[in-house]
C-alpha cells in the first residue's frame, strides 16, 4: 500500500452551510484533506475561515439544523481495513466512535467541563461509554452478561436509590465496581502528569487552575487510545508558559501513543514546533497544504505570505507590520471566485471570475492559486491571468 | 554590584519628565470569610510598584494573567483606587527629585519650606488630593482602550454616540459641530462618515477596536493606557491596528502604556519593558536589551516559553515548575523562588514552602499533619500523627532546594520535626547597569543572570 492510499481519516469535498435569516453561509466550501496515521496536521486559518466547523464535522457535532452536510464525505479507515463514512453513519455508530477512535480537546477547559460534576464523575463516563467491558472484568464481573443494575452503575447512570438497593443486595460488589472505575480514572490522570491524581478525582473543576483543566481535558480525551485527536486550540486560553507545558505534553503523549493529531490553530508560530504538515484555511477553503517547515519557509498562497508577515518579529521596523488590506469576505451566498482576491496585490481578472482548485505544485503541497495555473486549463484568455509565479525557496519536488 | 538603591520611580528613560509616576503603589483586595463578613487576608493585586512612565515613550507592561498588570493600568487611569502608595501626575525630575527628598521626612520634621513645596506639589500633582480642575485635566488627559472591543462598546449607542460622549461630557461639542468632529475622529483611524450612524454589532473586531481608539483620542490625550489593544484580534487585523497605534503616536506625540501578555507584540511596540510577576516588577530595562540579555529567570523563561517563527533551536531549559502561588501568602525573599529553575539558599526559602511543597506532592504525609507551631515565617515546629510520616517529611525537606536554607539541620524527633530557616528579607528592585532593573537576588549578587 503507497503512502498516499494509507489514510487514517480522509475529508473529501467536504461543505457545511449554515442556514440563516440572511441566506446560506458557506462555512466550510468543498474541503479535502487527508490525515495519516501518528502525525500531526495542524489547520490555520483566522476567526471565522470554517477550521473548528471542519473540525466538528469530522465528529459530526455540527448542529442540524441550521448545520447542514452540503456535499462530500469524511471517511475513517477501521483497524481492520474497512471504512466507516462518519457523515451517513447510523447515530449510535458515530456514537461509538466518538471519544474511543476519535476525541477532542476544546479551546477553552473552563467551559469544557461540567461545573457541577467532579473530575471523577467526568472521566468515568468516558470509561461507561467506550470501556464497559473492561471495568467490569477488573471489577471481577463477568463482562458477557453483567447486571442491568452493574451496566447502570459503570455507565454512571444508576440513581441513589438503584446504588442504596444494589449496596444491600451485593455486599462488596459496588465497591469493587466503584473501585475499578477510580483505578482506570485515575491512571488517565496520572499519565497526563497530574500529580496526585486520588485527590482530583473528588475535585470541582472551579477548584483547577487553567493548566490543569486542560490537563485533565487531555486526560479525557485520551482515556480510550484514540486514534486521531482533534485538538481545537488547546492552549487560546492559557498563558505562554503554560502553553508550552500543554504542548509537549501533547506531544509526548503522541510519541506514546501513536496517534494522529488534528491541530487547530489561528497562531502559525506554534505550527512550526509542533506540526508535520500545515493545511492554511481562508473563508472556508484550503488555501494552501504542505509539509509545515516548507509552507512557513516558503509560502506559495498569498494568504499565506501576508499571514506570515503580519506577524510582529524582532527585526521588523516598528509600524510597518505588513498588515493585509481589508478584511475578510462575507461567507453569506459567496460569489464563484477566489475568496482572497479582493485582498490580494497579484489578483487578476480570472480570479474574480474562477473558483480556483488545489492544484500540486510540488511533493506533498498543493496551493490553490491561478499564479500556479494556465489560462488554457481554467479557459479563460491568458490577459485574464494573475501574473504567473516562480517557485520561490524550497520547495521539493 | 549595584548602581545605586534608589527607586525605580526615579528613571525617567531619558526623558526630562514623567505623564505618571508611582511611589509604592499597592492594591490590596480584602478577603472576607464566615457570616459576618471578617477581613481573613489581602490578595495583594499590586504589591508596590515604583514606576516612571516618561513622556513621548511606550512602556510594554509584560505578566501572566493574574500578575495585576490590568489592576496597575486601572490604578494609573483613576479607575481603581490604590491603597498605598501615591500616583503623581506630570512631575519633571526636579519635582521628582523634591518628592523623593521630601517623602523621606516625616511631616513635622520638615521645615516650612518644605511644607509649602510639599503642599503644592500635593495640590498640583498627586492624583487624589489635586484640584477638581488639575483632576479633571488629568482624565481628559489619559485614556484607556480596552481589550475587549466587544464589550467595551454600548450595543445600544450608535458610533456617533460612543464616540462623541467624551466631546459632549467635556462641554467640547455639540449638535453639528459633534457630528464634525467624530467625523474628524473617525477618518483618523481609518474609518468613514458612512459608519456614524452604524451600532458596534455592525462592524469587526477590527473595526470595533478603531472605534474604541476614535473614543480614546477624542480629548486628544497625552496619554493612553492600552489593555490588551490586540489580544481578541486576528494577527492580519493585529498588525493594522499596531500600525494605526504607532502612526498616531508619531503624529500626536502619544504617549503609550501598553499592557499585554504577548511578548512578539510588547517587543514591537515598546521602548521600555517592565516585567511583573505576582503584584511586582521583575525586571525593567530597554526592551531589546530585556529580550536579548534577560537579568531576571522568569523574563528568561517568558521568552523561552514563547514560540516563535525565527529559526534556530532554542536550548530550552528554562522552565517554571509547579503552579502559581496563592496570592494571599506569597512567597518571602523572591517571589519566583518556589518555582524558579535556578533557586538557591539566598532566595528566600520559608515554613510555607515545605508546607506547600508537602500538600502538592506528598499529599499522604500532609494530611498526617496534626499541629504546625510557627515561632516566625521561618521558623516552625511540625508535629505528625505518626512517626512514619515524620520521618519522611524531614527526607523530604533533605532533597529540596529549600535544605540549603537551613539554618541548622532537620531535628527530627519522634513525631515532631522542627525546621529553621536563615531569615531573609523581601527582594527588592535594584539597579543593575545603566537602566537596568532586576529584582533577583542572585543576578544582583552576581552581576548576570544565573546559569542554569
Amino acid at each position: 500500500m503507497s503512502k498516499a492510499d494509507n489514510w487514517l481519516l480522509r475529508v473529501d469535498d467536504l461543505s457545511v452551510h449554515f442556514r440563516s435569516s440572511k441566506g446560506v453561509a458557506h462555512a466550510v466550501d468543498h474541503v479535502s484533506f487527508d490525515i495519516y496515521p501518528h502525525e500531526t496536521l495542524a489547520l490555520v486559518g483566522e476567526t471565522g475561515c470554517g477550521k473548528s466547523v471542519t473540525a466538528r464535522s469530522i465528529l459530526r457535532l455540527v448542529p442540524e439544523p441550521p448545520g447542514e452536510y452540503a456535499s462530500g464525505a469524511i471517511s475513517l479507515r477501521n483497524p481492520d481495513g474497512s471504512v466507516t463514512e462518519i457523515l451517513t453513519a447510523p447515530e449510535k455508530k458515530v456514537r461509538s466512535i466518538r471519544g474511543d477512535r476519535i476525541s477532542m480537546i476544546f479551546q477553552d477547559p473552563g467551559k469544557a467541563l461540567n461545573p457541577g460534576l467532579t473530575i471523577g464523575r467526568q472521566l468515568a463516563e468516558v470509561f461507561g461509554e467506550h470501556r464497559m467491558s473492561m471495568i467490569l472484568e477488573n471489577a471481577g464481573f463477568d463482562s458477557e452478561k453483567p447486571s442491568r443494575t452493574a451496566t447502570k452503575i459503570v455507565q454512571q447512570r444508576a440513581g441513589l436509590l438503584e446504588r442504596g438497593l444494589y449496596r444491600l443486595s451485593h455486599m462488596n460488589a459496588p465497591k469493587a465496581l466503584q473501585k475499578s472505575i477510580d483505578d482506570a480514572v485515575m491512571q488517565a490522570l496520572a499519565d497526563t502528569g497530574i500529580p496526585n491524581p486520588r485527590k482530583m478525582l473528588d475535585s470541582y473543576p472551579h477548584e483547577l487552575s487553567g493548566g490543569m483543566k486542560q490537563r485533565v481535558m487531555i486526560a479525557q480525551a485520551l482515556a480510550c487510545d484514540p486514534d486521531l485527536l482533534i485538538a481545537d486550540e488547546p492552549t487560546t486560553a492559557l498563558d505562554v508558559t503554560i502553553q508550552a507545558r500543554i504542548l509537549d505534553l501533547i506531544h509526548q503523549m503522541q510519541q506514546k501513543r501513536g496517534m494522529a493529531i488534528l491541530y487547530i490553530t489561528h497562531d502559525l508560530s506554534l505550527v512550526r514546533q509542533f506540526a508535520d504538515r500545515v493545511a492554511v484555511m481562508y473563508a472556508g477553503r484550503i488555501a494552501e497544504i504542505g509539509p509545515s517547515a516548507e509552507v512557513l519557509a516558503s509560502p506559495q498562497h498569498p494568504y499565506t505570505q501576508g499571514l506570515l508577515a503580519a506577524i510582529p518579529r524582532p527585526s521588523t521596523p516598528r509600524g510597518q507590520l505588513a498588515a493585509i488590506p481589508g478584511s475578510v469576505p462575507q461567507l453569506i451566498d459567496p460569489p464563484a471566485q477566489c475568496h482572497f482576491a479582493s485582498r490580494c496585490s497579484f489578483a487578476g481578472a480570472a480570479c474574480h471570475d474562477v473558483n480556483p482548485q488545489l492544484l500540486t505544485i510540488g511533493d506533498k503541497r498543493e496551493v490553490s492559486c491561478f499564479r500556479f495555473d494556465t489560462a488554457s486549463r481554467i479557459g479563460v484568455s491568458s490577459a485574464d491571468m494573475p501574473s504567473a509565479a516562480k517557485l520561490k525557496g524550497k520547495v521539493s519536488s | 554590584m549595584t548602581l545605586n538603591n534608589g527607586s525605580l520611580a526615579a528613571d525617567f528613560g531619558g526623558a526630562t519628565d514623567a505623564v505618571v509616576s508611582l511611589h509604592d503603589v499597592k492594591v490590596h483586595y480584602p478577603v472576607k470569610e464566615g457570616v459576618f463578613q471578617r477581613v481573613t487576608g489581602q490578595v495583594r493585586a499590586v504589591d508596590g510598584i515604583n514606576l516612571s512612565i516618561p513622556r513621548g515613550q511606550t512602556l510594554g507592561l509584560v505578566g501572566e494573567s493574574g500578575c495585576g498588570k490590568t489592576t496597575l493600568g486601572r490604578v494609573i487611569a483613576g479607575l481603581v483606587a490604590p491603597t498605598g502608595g501615591d500616583i503623581w501626575v506630570d512631575v519633571n525630575s526636579t519635582q521628582h527629585a523634591d518628592i523623593e527628598r521630601l517623602r523621606e521626612i516625616a511631616p513635622k520634621d520638615r521645615t516650612a519650606a518644605d511644607q509649602a513645596l510639599w503642599k503644592d506639589l500635593e495640590t498640583n500633582h498627586r492624583l487624589g488630593s489635586m484640584s477638581r480642575d488639575k483632576q479633571s485635566n488629568y482624565r481628559r488627559n489619559c485614556q484607556v482602550v480596552f481589550q475587549d472591543a466587544f464589550a467595551s462598546l454600548n450595543p445600544r449607542q450608535l458610533v456617533r454616540d460612543i464616540v462623541g460622549r467624551p466631546l459632549r461630557v467635556h462641554n467640547e461639542a455639540s449638535g453639528e459641530d459633534l457630528d464634525r468632529r467624530v467625523t474628524e475622529l473617525l477618518e483618523r483611524v481609518g474609518l468613514g462618515p458612512q459608519h456614524l450612524l452604524r451600532f458596534p454589532h455592525q462592524f469587526s473586531g477590527g473595526q470595533r477596536q478603531r472605534i474604541s481608539i476614535a473614543r480614546a483620542l477624542a480629548l486628544n490625550p497625552e496619554f493612553v493606557i492600552l489593555d490588551e489593544p490586540t489580544s481578541a484580534l486576528d494577527v492580519s487585523v493585529q498588525a493594522q491596528i499596531l500600525n494605526l497605534l504607532v502612526e498616531l503616536q508619531k503624529d500626536l506625540g502619544l504617549t503609550y502604556l501598553f499592557i499585554t501578555h504577548d511578548l512578539g507584540v510588547v517587543q514591537h511596540m515598546s521602548d521600555r519593558i517592565a516585567v511583573m510577576y505576582m503584584g511586582e516588577i521583575a525586571e525593567y530595562g530597554p526592551t531589546a536589551d530585556v529580550f536579548n540579555n534577560p537579568l531576571h529567570p522568569y523574563t528568561r523563561i517568558l521568552r523561552d516559553s514563547n514560540p516563535t517563527l525565527e529559526d534556530g533551536a532554542k536550548t530550552k531549559k528554562w522552565d517554571l515548575s509547579g503552579t502559581v502561588p496563592n496570592p494571599i501568602n506569597p512567597p518571602r525573599g523572591c517571589r519566583l523562588h518556589p518555582r524558579c529553575p535556578v533557586a538557591k539558599a539566598e532566595c528566600g526559602w520559608s515554613v510555607g514552602d515545605v508546607l506547600t511543597d508537602a500538600e502538592r506532592n506528598t499529599p499522604v504525609i500532609f494530611e498526617t499533619i496534626s499541629r504546625i507551631e510557627r515561632s516566625s515565617e521561618f521558623r516552625a515546629t511540625v508535629t505528625f500523627s505518626e512517626a512514619d510520616a515524620a520521618k519522611s517529611f524531614a527526607k523530604r525537606i533533605g532533597t529540596l532546594a529549600a535544605h540549603e536554607a537551613l539554618e541548622r539541620p532537620v531535628r527530627l524527633d519522634e513525631k515532631t520535626v522542627e525546621v529553621s530557616f536563615n531569615e531573609v528579607s523581601d527582594a527588592e528592585l535594584q539597579q543593575l547597569r545603566d537602566g537596568r532593573w532586576t529584582s533577583c537576588t542572585r543576578t544582583q549578587n552576581l552581576g548576570a543572570l544565573p546559569e542554569i
